[in-house]
């Protein structure tokens, strides 16, 4: 009688813990989308692409980065906000993947995390870092 | 043929040697199995010379890589001749098939180990066992390490300028020691369900299960110590995939190893047993397939590119799990269980719930890391961020904590609750004076102060544990209470320098104090490289009351691939580490144009153009008019506190190979000047200027992080308490060893 409740509450303190999991998983989630979807701008996604040549500028005194990402092959265009220092080597950056959401009174994507990956003739081994 | 003339023969006659005698030591085992007592011999000599020839083929490609032989690929693709002798020799697993190969190769030795501890069961036990190796050993005999290039480059491409630490020479082969331990007691769980025999194997495999489990801890604490120390990735673990990859096996080993103590003492987790050693060791399997296969190339700061074996590991994954299912379900209902009778206040209830939640962490990591692959189907594909293994595992680790707490003074048939609160007072006492002094601190977040006091009381109940064990009877019997020990310290360690962490970015500029939190930072200056010392910055930290101290973060051009490497700084002190990373250095070396009679400044010197000197070597025109090379002097005055000296760098011009030439010249006070450049139209020079105090600007990261010390301390202290019970496991399975003998 005593056991079979013990059970019970362990069974419902285990299905309440997978809730909780299933909503921590979701809510952490960061999809990768397209650059059409990001501008919906409802969630927190991550985007990928080149940097545009020449198009990234630093404002040292802001600390604030700005740079044109293209998707290599739809060659759209996102105009990407970060704040915060500027990643060395950023402009030999061949990859880039901007994790923020867009930001429709700016029309650009405000970015809380780079991931930049520089050219590397190594296999498997590009040098990639993050940056928050 | 023409494939044959591409392969490095010495290695891969080895190869397919080892491919040859591990297939006939299967079947010597099978036929064993099946009864003929004569096929045992044939097939433990078939496994020596697969364990020769693996050995063998190792050999060859270090001596390969050790004499430079950029004829073969592999050798070309990760070392060079710059690379010292230790990292050509860890070039052996900087990429896949090494990786593969030190596995097998470990593998392969820690067999010739096994197969001494397992009694009778050999032939059912090291069949599988040299199964498992196989599946390795397919991987390398179809992506060959030892291919040949057409032709023999000078130079191989280097190694991958992160890999060059010396935590790469001794991390990745611990790590892969590991990986092959999980195989042992799958082996044994697997032997023992197919012959139907479901005694003994618990205690031949509790060993194993325990080395595998320390050795597995001590890479990931490497890993993590790497990551921290050198890499500059501002902490000891990211929840990548890789780091994940091998983090889940342990957690699942973890699980294994108090299952297998239930089982020897108590009679109980049979069942279960075999399920965890399947988990880990597919876990295994199963990480390496997600790390390397290419699914998660886009999610993993380590992003390994497939190499075509993802077919390979998916056949792999897919067999083992088909043939540990298919053993577990067909021998389900014959497996002898004890019905569990315990209170609910007993070490066996207790030791229930903790493995359940250690479980729940594993299988929600596993979770986690699959995100990318259980959402490729749909909409988007998505990964989850380092939020959700937090989020999750923070509530699991207060229980375990909680559990753990009570298990030292929990007996098998329960303890009342009265006696257990007496036993633990003074460790109740502690907690709350720990969990008081942490919210004085700084710690506001209820959570988090009830975190503090579980895991404060984890610690002092199981340290008051250990202590009496030690008292009563030596170090025999307490490995297990002094890794709960070190698990309250991580468990400390953690919540303190995770969560109450500062962190600040600044840009410093040399010569100027920067104040960050208390703490003044001053960049003093920009060390040159010297020798094998890499380009550090100097910066000077100071606090109120103590005196000041440097730090030497590294920022440095690797010189082969052009990349900046980061190394940060650390400057531990009693309770805390301050982590000091570089992002970004501007040398501020000014580039002067000056026309002439001009005056310029560079920091404290003032430089002024007198004119050009077309007469340095030989007369500049004539040269210029026979096309022959020609070369201009840049007459300066330069004064520097209140002296003045003059000084002339040159400049050579080669106008028929388009070349030039501009000699820096040096200064008193040692800075240096060079002609950049001739601006024939105005008449102008153009200068660069070195080494002089013309601000340089320095950016970091500035990490303060508390007690992070207790998290090596604590696994360190786990570690230990490990090795401890691996002894007195192994001494228990030598005894069984005894009795069987006697037994006859």
């Amino acid at each position: 009688m005593k056991k079979s409740r013990l059970y019970l509450f362990g069974v419902l303190l285990l299905l309440a813990f997978a809730g909780f999991s299933f909503t921590a998983f979701k809510d952490s989630m960061t999809p990768y989308v397209s650059y059409e979807r990001a501008r919906e701008g409802d969630r927190v996604v991550q985007v990928a692409g080149a940097l545009e040549k020449g198009s990234y500028s630093y404002a040292a005194a802001r600390e604030s980065l700005f740079f044109t990402l293209q998707d290599p092959k739809s060659k759209q265009t996102l105009r990407v906000r970060y704040k915060g220092l500027k990643p060395a080597n950023f402009e030999d950056a061949i990859s880039i993947v901007a994790i923020g959401h867009y930001d429709p009174k700016a029309q650009e994507f405000e970015a809380n995390k780079l991931l930049v990956k520089c050219p590397s003739k190594y296999q498997g081994a590009e040098v990639e870092k993050t940056y928050s | 043929m023409d494939y044959l003339s591409h392969l490095y023969l010495p290695g891969a006659v080895a190869l397919w040697s080892a491919l040859l005698f591990s297939l006939a030591a299967m079947w010597g085992y099978a036929l064993a199995l099946s009864g003929d007592s004569g096929a045992l011999s044939f097939a433990r000599r078939s496994y020596s010379f697969f364990a020769l020839s693996i050995f063998l083929t190792a050999v060859v490609l270090s001596l390969s890589l050790m004499a430079r032989d950029f004829r073969i690929e592999y050798v070309y693709q990760y070392s060079g001749m710059d690379l010292p002798g230790y990292y050509q020799f860890a070039a052996f697993w900087a990429g896949q098939k090494g990786s593969f190969m030190i596995w097998l190769f470990w593998g392969t030795m820690l067999g010739l180990l096994v197969r001494r501890t397992t009694g009778r069961n050999e032939p059912a036990v090291m069949g599988i066992y040299t199964l498992t190796l196989l599946g390795l050993l397919l991987i390398l005999v179809r992506e060959n390490p030892f291919v040949m290039l057409r032709q023999t480059p000078v130079d191989g491409q280097g190694l991958n300028p992160l890999l060059q630490d010396n935590w790469m020479v001794i991390h990745p082969p611990i790590m892969f020691i590991g990986y092959a331990a999980t195989a042992i007691p799958f082996s044994f769980a697997m032997a023992s369900l197919w012959r139907r025999k479901y005694d003994g194997w618990a205690a031949r495999a509790f060993p194993w299960a325990l080395g595998g489990f320390l050795v597995l801890g001590t890479a990931i604490l490497m890993g993590g110590y790497w990551a921290y120390k050198t890499l500059g990735w501002g902490g000891y673990w990211g929840w990548d995939p890789v780091e994940n990859a091998s983090f889940i096996p342990w957690l699942f080993g973890t699980v294994l190893i108090h299952g297998l103590y239930m089982e020897r003492t108590k009679g109980r987790y049979r069942r279960a047993n075999y399920v965890l050693t399947f988990l880990t060791y597919i876990s295994v399997l199963y990480g390496t397939f997600l790390t390397r296969s290419g699914v998660l190339a886009d999610f993993s700061v380590h992003s390994f590119v497939d190499l075509g074996i993802s077919g390979w590991l998916t056949l792999l994954l897919g067999g083992f799990m088909a043939l540990g299912l298919y053993l577990i379900v067909t021998r389900w209902k014959e497996i002898p269980t004890e019905p569990n009778e315990d209170p609910f206040l007993s070490r066996g209830s207790f030791l229930v719930l903790g493995t359940i939640s250690i479980l729940a962490a594993a299988l929600l990591i596993t979770a986690g890391t699959s995100a990318p692959l259980l959402t490729r189907f749909m909409e988007s594909q998505s990964q989850v961020g380092p939020s959700f293994y937090n989020k999750v595992n923070l509530p699991i680790a207060m229980l375990v904590a909680l559990l753990l707490s009570f298990v030292p003074y929990l007996t098998w048939k329960g303890t009342p609750w009265r006696e257990l609160l007496r036993k633990m007072a003074l460790p109740i006492a502690f907690g709350v004076i720990v969990a008081v002094a942490a919210a004085v601190w700084r710690v506001r977040d209820a959570f988090h102060l009830v975190f503090i006091l579980l895991a404060a009381l984890a610690l002092a109940t199981n340290l008051q544990k250990t202590v009496d064990k030690f008292r009563a009877g030596g170090i025999k019997a307490l490995g297990g209470y002094l890794t709960h020990v070190g698990v309250g310290v991580i468990l400390l360690g953690i919540i303190a320098s995770a969560g109450y962490d500062k962190s600040t970015k600044v840009t410093l500029t040399q010569g100027v104090p920067h104040k960050v939190e208390a703490m003044t930072l001053t960049f003093k200056r920009f060390i040159p490289r010297v020798g094998r010392e890499k380009e550090r910055m100097e910066i000077e930290v100071a606090r109120a009351g103590q005196k000041p101290f440097m730090v030497y973060p590294k920022m440095f051009m690797n010189d082969r691939t052009r990349q900046m490497m980061v190394n940060p700084d650390i400057k531990t002190s009693p309770f805390q580490d301050l982590y000091v990373s570089p992002i970004e250095f501007d040398p501020g070396q000014p580039k002067l144009q000056l026309a002439k009679g001009q005056t310029g400044q560079v920091g404290d010197m003032e430089i002024r153009f007198i004119r050009f000197n077309l007469e340095m070597e030989g007369n500049a025109m004539v040269a210029m008019q026979q096309g022959k090379p020609v070369t201009i002097g840049a007459e300066l005055a330069i004064t520097r506190q209140g002296r003045t000296v003059n000084a002339t760098p040159l400049y050579r011009l080669d106008a028929s190979r388009g070349t030039f030439e501009a000699p820096p010249l040096s200064l008193p006070g040692g800075a240096t000047i060079a002609v950049a450049g001739i601006n024939a139209g105005s008449g102008a020079v153009q200068l660069d200027v070195s080494g002089v105090a013309s601000p340089a600007r320095l950016s970091i990261d500035v990490t303060e992080k508390p007690l992070i010390q207790l998290v090596w301390g604590g696994l360190y202290v786990v570690l230990i308490g490990g090795i401890l019970t691996l002894i007195q496991r192994a001494r228990q399975a030598r005894v069984l060893e005894g009795l069987e003998v006697l037994e006859g």
